[in-house]
């Protein structure tokens, strides 16, 4: 079983400096959180794919393909029910859907800007990436481990949850609750399993001269290109029109008038299809 | 005075590693000693095998030589260990991984980068290497470890033994001149184990390296300068391997799995010790020199026994058809098997890391689902059962113990299948203590599961597989990581399972195991049965074994060489040891 989010493939995107991609995921997580647009957030899911479409690891989506399956069905059930709305057709309203719509659009575009973000760039330059930022060197390379870590638990857990279902462990029928008491002691195990291996994980590292001093060199040559400046540029220029209109009232407030069923934010809130 | 100091500080000190008087026990064990009064002194260029049972402190000993211990495993040290001349104690493992290389058993764990490049460049980068001379050592190290085209990919991509070598190779990047092994082969199949000890002796002859290896394959120690017998934490013979490997009633004795050559010649001939032979080679011309007779009669007499053995086997009931499997990745791991299995045979199935043994086995209950063609287990297709249905038929013992375990109390834990099956608690309780008894743990009902050694944790593991009461029993790997005498008393239990009705499959890399218990072996490799018959008729050919990178234990050569294929020290005694 792959354990690594990253795909190995040849691509521009992979190419690019690891910084480069970690200052693109903040601006598309800033747009994300700025507004509470359908229209806006819509078009940021769509860049965010081309995006990761142009690094050719979409494919990777599907592993977490029922998290974003999940994300998208429990926000349009939850807000269509919960949202508070003047006309509510028995316990559900238009108004909660859309505005269900929009939560998933915001969560899905941070996520998959997120999954490409992993996809596309390896561990170590993640780590080497931050310590270029200045976090010093072990903060980084903890950060970088704890990213390691996730396929790791899931691996072992996969293998428990094989061991467990051969000795008669019925983990797929009944209900959520059924299921989870199911589950629950299953953890023990991956814990265990886990904390070992993390142990030697560490031994390991002390043995490999790590922590030896805190200057460091590194294998990987980071070095900003003119594709790194290219696309720094691009996303510049997408974040300063998404500032300039969100700071433009009279701008903003005319687009919302277009459409104000997509939007949400206190202030130009006046939700009618 | 002037003229000594400076001829020290020219060369290097002659003694590589200095243990005096050494003695540990671990913060959570104080009472006990992991080691003691160890005194031990290794010269540069030296290959030293550490062997010994389980809880010997091998591990221990090779621990403290980086300085693990005390700076990392925390306990009460007393006494001093030299490495190079200078104390271990008080310096950083960090500092000591440019003198000492650890390496460790479990190389999924300390294997952590994206790519083998950059998994051998950890070390230099800590070292403030600069980058040209990364790149240098990159090459140079790749080569070492026979890792050549393997840059740019992913360790969990690589195979075991290949994994095992990428962490040897990304210590010795560091330029370290004392390599210390702790049983780097235990998890490795005989391909890996090969691989492995291929770079250890090369590392050897290039003479620069101080070599220690923990190991518990025998034969391999052979080839080493010294080898150094430790049992319950203390050193009990440490000299030159042919000699200690000779005193047969000694590694006897301290539970080491003894060499089988000297063991037969010892108990046919009564011959002084030192002109007892060690390998096959050597017990051939020997045999025939002493003029020994292989015994055409008692041969026959044992195939005799394998026929009725054979006539014994119940119905099919388990039918492996052309079966294919196809991982999502497009990875064909079992391409077009089909064999069947009749009640209560023993069968072992051999093949290296990756052929796709496990992926077989595991379409006997149902955890995987053939991509093409059918299993049928009892008359039931597991395409058309669920694995709750299937796994009343047959239990499926996990190689590692400590993926199964998690209830608090040895019998929770044992109870747990036939519980969520169902059964009454008067059941229950008659089961676990049907189950214990089979596996010698009656008595531990009430121990934490996790406070028992991996012997023991293993036992637990197979009876929680039998309180459910399977016809058949899969194993994957059971004698993986003790020591002789639990794999010994491991495979008893599951000769004498075998014997009470139950049909056995095996998966297993120890040779021996399977020569003196599986009835008949299946060779996998790439996918495919590449062998598939009575032990003794496949290992009757060695040389194909061998392009499988497996090989017979020395009895077993010694009788292909002399006459016909015995399987075990008492068959080829009773042949040929009979005529006085």
């Amino acid at each position: 079983m792959d354990m690594f989010l990253y795909m190995d493939v040849d691509s521009g995107l992979h190419r690019l400096d690891p910084r480069t991609k970690l200052i693109l995921m903040f601006m598309s997580f800033t747009i994300a959180v700025m507004f509470m647009n359908i229209i806006i957030l819509g078009s940021l899911l769509i860049l965010v794919t081309v995006y990761g479409f142009s690094g050719r690891i979409l494919s990777n989506l599907k592993r977490i393909r029922i998290v974003l399956m999940m994300i998208t069905l429990f926000s349009l059930l939850i807000w269509t029910i919960a949202r508070a709305s003047d006309d509510k057709v028995f316990i559900f309203s238009l108004e909660g859907l859309f505005y269900g719509i929009m939560i998933a659009l915001k969560t899905n575009a941070m996520i998959i800007s997120g999954m490409v973000f992993l996809s596309t760039t390896k561990i170590e330059e993640i780590a080497e990436g931050l310590v270029k930022f200045r976090v010093p060197y072990r903060g980084a390379f903890a950060f970088a481990t704890a990213i390691r870590l996730v396929p790791m638990i899931v691996a072992t857990s996969y293998t428990i949850i094989q061991a467990q279902k051969s000795r008669g462990l019925d983990l797929d029928t009944g209900n959520i609750l059924q299921k989870t008491r199911k589950y629950l002691p299953l953890m023990i195990p991956t814990f265990i399993s886990v904390i070992r291996s993390t142990n030697i994980f560490s031994m390991a590292l002390e043995s490999k001269g790590f922590g030896y001093s805190n200057k460091r060199t590194n294998y990987l040559k980071l070095t900003m290109g003119a594709g790194d400046y290219f696309m720094l540029f691009l996303g510049a220029l997408v974040l300063a029109a998404a500032i300039f209109i969100k700071v433009n009232p009279d701008i903003y407030r005319d687009f919302v008038r277009q459409f104000p069923w997509s939007e949400f934010s206190a202030g130009y809130y006046n939700w009618s299809i | 005075m002037d003229e000594t100091t400076l001829k020290q500080s020219e060369t290097a000190p002659e003694i590589a590693i200095e243990v005096n008087d050494l003695t540990f026990s671990y913060k959570a064990d104080l009472e006990n000693t992991a080691i003691e009064q160890i005194n031990l002194s290794v010269p540069r260029g030296q290959f030293v095998v550490i062997m010994g049972p389980s809880g010997a402190g091998k591990s221990t000993l090779a621990s403290s030589l980086n300085g693990l211990i005390p700076g990392f495993l925390k306990g009460r040290y007393r006494g001093e260990v030299l490495i190079n001349g200078q104390k271990v104690k008080g310096r950083e493992v960090s500092e000591m991984a440019r003198e000492v290389g650890l390496v460790f058993q479990d190389f999924e764990a300390q294997l952590f980068s994206t790519n083998v490049n950059l998994e051998i460049a950890f070390g230099p980068e800590n070292f403030h290497i600069e980058r040209d001379e990364i790149v240098r050592r990159i090459n140079k190290v790749l080569k070492t470890v026979k890792l050549e085209g393997f840059e740019k990919r992913q360790p969990a991509t690589l195979s075991g033994g290949q994994k095992q070598r990428l962490a040897i190779g990304s210590v010795l990047a560091s330029y370290p001149d004392i390599i210390c092994m702790d049983e780097p082969t235990t998890d490795l199949d005989p391909i890996g184990k090969l691989g492995i000890f291929g770079i250890a002796r090369e590392l050897h002859e290039s003479s620069k390296f101080t070599l220690l290896i923990v190991e518990h394959e025998t034969e391999e120690a052979l080839h080493a300068d010294r080898l150094i017998i430790m049992k319950d934490g203390r050193i009990l013979k440490d000299g030159n391997p042919d000699q200690i490997l000779r005193d047969v009633s000694f590694t006897d004795e301290v539970g080491i799995m003894s060499l089988h050559i000297p063991s037969y010649f010892n108990r046919v001939l009564r011959i002084n010790q030192e002109n007892l032979p060690l390998d096959p080679e050597a017990g051939a011309s020997m045999f025939q020199e002493k003029e020994l007779v292989f015994s055409e009669e008692k041969y026959s007499e044992i195939i005799k026994r394998e026929d009725d053995r054979d006539t014994s086997y119940g119905d099919t009931i388990l039918t492996v058809k052309n079966l294919v499997h196809v991982y999502p990745n497009g990875n064909k791991a079992v391409d077009k098997i089909s064999f069947s299995v009749r009640e209560r045979e023993f069968m072992a199935v051999l093949g290296h890391n990756g052929s796709g043994k496990t992926t077989l086995v595991k379409h006997f209950n149902a955890l995987l689902a053939p991509t093409e063609g059918d299993v049928i287990i009892y008359g039931k297709n597991t395409r058309d059962h669920s694995i709750f249905e299937i796994g009343k038929d047959i239990g499926y013992v996990f190689q590692n113990p400590d993926h199964q375990i998690f209830a608090d109390t040895v019998f929770d834990e044992v109870a747990f299948s036939p519980k969520i099956r169902g059964i009454g608690k008067d059941e229950i309780k008659e089961r676990v203590h049907e189950a214990l008894k089979a596996v010698d743990l009656v008595g531990y009902e009430e121990h934490d599961p996790f406070s028992l050694s991996k012997g023991e944790r293993q036992r637990v593991a197979v009876a929680s597989i039998l309180s459910a009461r399977p016809k058949i029993i899969v194993l994957d790997e059971p004698t993986t990581g003790l020591d002789y005498r639990e794999q010994k008393k491991m495979m008893e239990l599951i000769k004498q399972l075998n014997a009470m009705g139950h049909t056995i499959i095996m998966i297993t890399h120890t040779m021996w195991v399977v020569s003196e218990y599986a009835h008949r072996v299946a060779v996998i490799r790439d996918g495919g049965i590449m062998m598939d018959d009575r032990t003794r008729n496949v290992f009757a050919e060695e040389d194909r074994l061998r392009e499988s990178y497996l090989r017979t234990p020395h009895i077993v050569s010694l009788s292909n060489q002399v006459g016909k294929t015995v399987l075990s020290l008492d068959e080829m005694i009773a042949c040929t040891g009979g005529s006085d």
